[in-house]
């Protein structure tokens, strides 16, 4: 039950976000001119740059330490210009339901709207910019498609850059400090230099690399270096995809310093990418939930021998079910799970603490609140207001957890939006 | 009566004796009999899901003990599946039992509500437990399944098999809540509630409150509103994602209601459990397809993950699908 440090060490104030000094002042000064009631001349701001170098993480800060609810919308999510003008028109003419509480939009991923699925997106999106009463912020990778044109024209463009590597490696030392986790500085300056100044993934890799433990040797650095971690499963799903017997499958992990855990997500969300027929990949995932059980039956039973009926399963079970071959050459991912789990932590998060008020008062485990309870209220709270008021008087739920249950449209701060897939789900059953 | 009226109806018609238990006549006759006694023996409660497992456990003791059985500290409740780890059963256990009980009853109760959630460890280490402190504390043990109770706990236990609720006993009581909140529902809505519920009294009872958020008036109508409000159509879509090949969006949606909404695995097999029989495939891929969910389901009860076994399953409906 470990955290993802990439949630846990994120900025909470604005003076924690690391680099990039320029711009964050000058969205700050923005900010503040919202502030002060009089809103800026460009009501939107764009902030741009390479992954995972602080854009969102300002914004999120900014709210919190200001107080503001960040409503937050994935324009990849959208699919056309009235999915877009209902998420964003609507809040951003609204006040929040308690009408105490100031509101940041982030519009994330703006890029991925200028694609032809979303015709209309951008129009829409320069439409709300125009009528805003709430700050706007956008972020995108390369704001310069030319079909942003629009858009850009009327944002306070701010670039963020690569951090330094100096940069990351104070926020890894840092890291380090707070977990109590005793590694030498040469560990994390090969972290932070593989980084190319992206954080989250210089933490994303120091968190996997230290894999719970408390004491990292320099050992790691050989995994680190010629043969970095990714390079090293790379080669091995090669062998294990086109492994031409089981022991060849099986020699793929020999030597390999990753957990059989994290291969095991390695070869199961690779499988449908790289085998393209349905009949091999149904027998391919047979193979892997096999693997499953042996491994959980290891488990459960404490008997270890019982583990090394799994690795073969697992890898030479996948290279005897593929049969056929995808045309060209496919390359390999990194395991959708765990991204899926990173992107949606904060709304796990929110929901998991709803669950726990409402199991307390129930005689119910979280769990069971979770399924039982969860979709109920939720639909109570959408439909009648006194029932549902009193519901959440009854569990003591904040305003924000309310907003979430009601439709998902206003979020607080800590929830990622699921906002615009809940709308449609309700408007095909309506 | 400001706070009865906020009160979630689950809470607000739970039983409070054990008279008002529905249905399980043989076990509540055999508790009344050790209330006369007051030889409280350890118990295990088995049985599906919201058949009165819990509300049993409660009313016992409240029965036993008095309307104060958890301020004055006779009953304590823990839940294992929020709780597996067995060195907090424990020092829970220990806090509570240590105590000497007061009012002249001898003993107090500990009620460990979802012990199948426990792992074997756990539950070996629970057994001793119960050895060292059986003189001043009694344990009753709710489970859904007593088969993953392990042995010595289960015969140091005396065991009561809760049954699923029959169906006219859960209309009436539905009814019973409609008189009482004003609502008017239709013969035909309660037994389409039930068929939802499959005999759980909890899962009915929101189903009809739910459906009392829309309208007082309740027809079929209404409860599908709320049922495809609450899971169905997003297993549909799932099965159906599949059959047209879409192997990838399926498993993200599945891991979605795994990983984000936190739906139990158990429910997610119930409801593909429930369309299977209407997907668009010949009778020979149901019977095989029956065959692996039947499999999945029970390698899941072992401890297996529930996303990798779905996804076998997904894929195997994705290969006889429309290619």
């Amino acid at each position: 039950m470990s955290e993802i440090w990439v949630e846990k060490y994120r900025p909470r104030r604005v003076a924690d976000v690391i680099g990039n000094k320029k711009s964050v002042e000058a969205f700050v000064k923005w900010m503040k001119q919202w502030e002060l009631g009089k809103p800026p001349e460009k009501k939107a701001a764009l902030l741009y740059g390479p992954a995972g170098v602080g854009k969102t993480s300002l914004v999120l800060a900014y709210g919190r330490e200001h107080g503001y609810d960040v409503v937050e919308v994935n324009a990849s999510d959208w699919r056309n210009e009235a999915r877009m003008r209902w998420v964003v028109g609507e809040s951003s003419l609204q006040a929040t339901l308690d009408g105490s509480s100031r509101k940041i939009i982030l519009v994330d991923e703006v890029d991925g709207i200028a694609g032809k699925e979303d015709a209309g997106g951008i129009a829409a999106l320069r439409k709300i910019i125009d009528e805003t009463r709430v700050p706007l912020v956008l972020v995108a990778n390369n704001p310069w498609d030319p079909r942003l044109a629009p858009i850009r024209e009327r944002c306070l463009m701010l670039e963020f850059r690569r951090l330094r590597k100096s940069e990351v490696l104070r926020r890894l030392r840092e890291i380090a400090r707070q977990e109590g986790i005793r590694v030498s500085d040469a560990v994390l300056e090969k972290i932070a230099e593989n980084s190319e100044g992206d954080l989250r993934s210089a933490i994303n890799d120091f968190q996997a690399i230290t894999g719970g433990r408390k004491v990292v040797d320099e050992k790691v650095l050989e995994v680190l270096g010629s043969r970095n971690r990714v390079k090293q499963i790379f080669d091995a799903l090669r062998i294990i995809f086109n492994a031409k017997s089981i022991r060849a499958a099986r020699a793929a992990l020999e030597g390999l310093e990753i957990d059989l855990d994290m291969v095991y997500a390695w070869i199961l969300d690779n499988a449908p990418a790289q085998i393209p027929d349905p009949g091999d990949l149904a027998d391919a995932l047979e193979a892997l939930a096999k693997a499953d059980v042996f491994l959980a039956r290891a488990n459960r039973k404490q008997e270890w021998r019982l583990i090394k009926y799994a690795v073969p399963v697992m890898t030479g079970g996948v290279a005897v079910a593929r049969r056929h071959k995808p045309a060209g050459f496919v390359k390999f991912s990194f395991p959708s799970r765990i991204r899926l789990l990173q992107s949606t932590g904060r709304e796990r998060e929110l929901r998991r603490n709803i669950a726990q008020k409402i199991a307390s008062k129930l005689h119910l485990s979280t769990a069971k609140a979770l399924t039982h309870m969860l979709p109920y209220v939720s639909f109570i709270l959408e439909n009648d207001g006194g029932m549902g008021k009193g519901l959440a008087e009854y569990f003591e739920l904040t305003p924000a957890e309310v907003n979430y249950l009601a439709g998902g449209k206003i979020e607080k701060e800590k929830v990622k939006a699921a906002a615009p897939a809940r709308r449609a789900r309700r408007r095909r059953r309506s | 009566m400001e706070e009865v009226s906020r009160l979630p109806w689950v809470e607000k018609y739970r039983p409070k004796s054990l008279d008002e238990i529905i249905d399980q006549e043989e076990v509540v006759a055999s508790l009344r009999n050790i209330l006369k006694t007051k030889a409280v023996p350890h118990m295990l409660f088995a049985g599906p899901p919201g058949v009165g497992k819990t509300a049993t456990a409660h009313a016992f003791a409240r029965d036993l003990f008095g309307d104060r059985y958890i301020d004055d500290g006779h009953f304590l409740e823990i839940n294992a599946s929020d709780e597996r780890g067995i060195q907090t059963i424990r020092e829970k256990v220990k806090m509570f039992a240590r105590q000497i009980p007061m009012g002249g009853y001898g003993f107090k109760i500990l009620f460990l509500d979802e012990s199948d959630q426990l792992t074997d460890d756990a539950q070996h280490a629970f057994r001793r437990v119960m050895e060292q402190f059986s003189t001043t504390c009694r344990f009753i043990l709710a489970a859904n399944y007593s088969n993953r109770i392990i042995e010595p706990i289960q015969s140091r236990c005396a065991v009561f098999r809760f049954r699923p609720l029959v169906k006219a006993d859960v209309m009436k009581f539905l009814k019973r809540i409609a008189d009482g909140e004003g609502l008017e529902v239709d013969d035909q809505a309660l037994e389409v509630i039930y068929d939802f519920s499959e005999g759980d009294m909890r899962k009915a009872i929101n189903i009809l409150q739910a459906s009392a958020s829309i309208s007082k008036k309740i027809d079929e109508k209404t409860v599908y509103r709320v049922m495809g409000y609450v899971s169905r159509g997003e297993i549909r879509k799932i099965l159906e994602l599949a059959l047209s090949g879409k192997f990838s969006e399926a498993r993200d949606e599945v891991r979605r209601l795994l990983y984000v909404q936190g739906i139990l695995p158990s429910d997610i097999i119930s409801a593909i459990y429930r369309e299977l029989f209407y997907l668009d495939l010949s009778e020979e891929d149901k019977l095989e397809l029956l065959d692996l969910l039947g499999e999945i389901d029970y390698r899941i009860s072992e401890g297996a993950t529930p996303e990798v076994q779905l996804m076998a399953f997904l894929a195997r409906i994705a290969a006889k699908g429309r290619r």
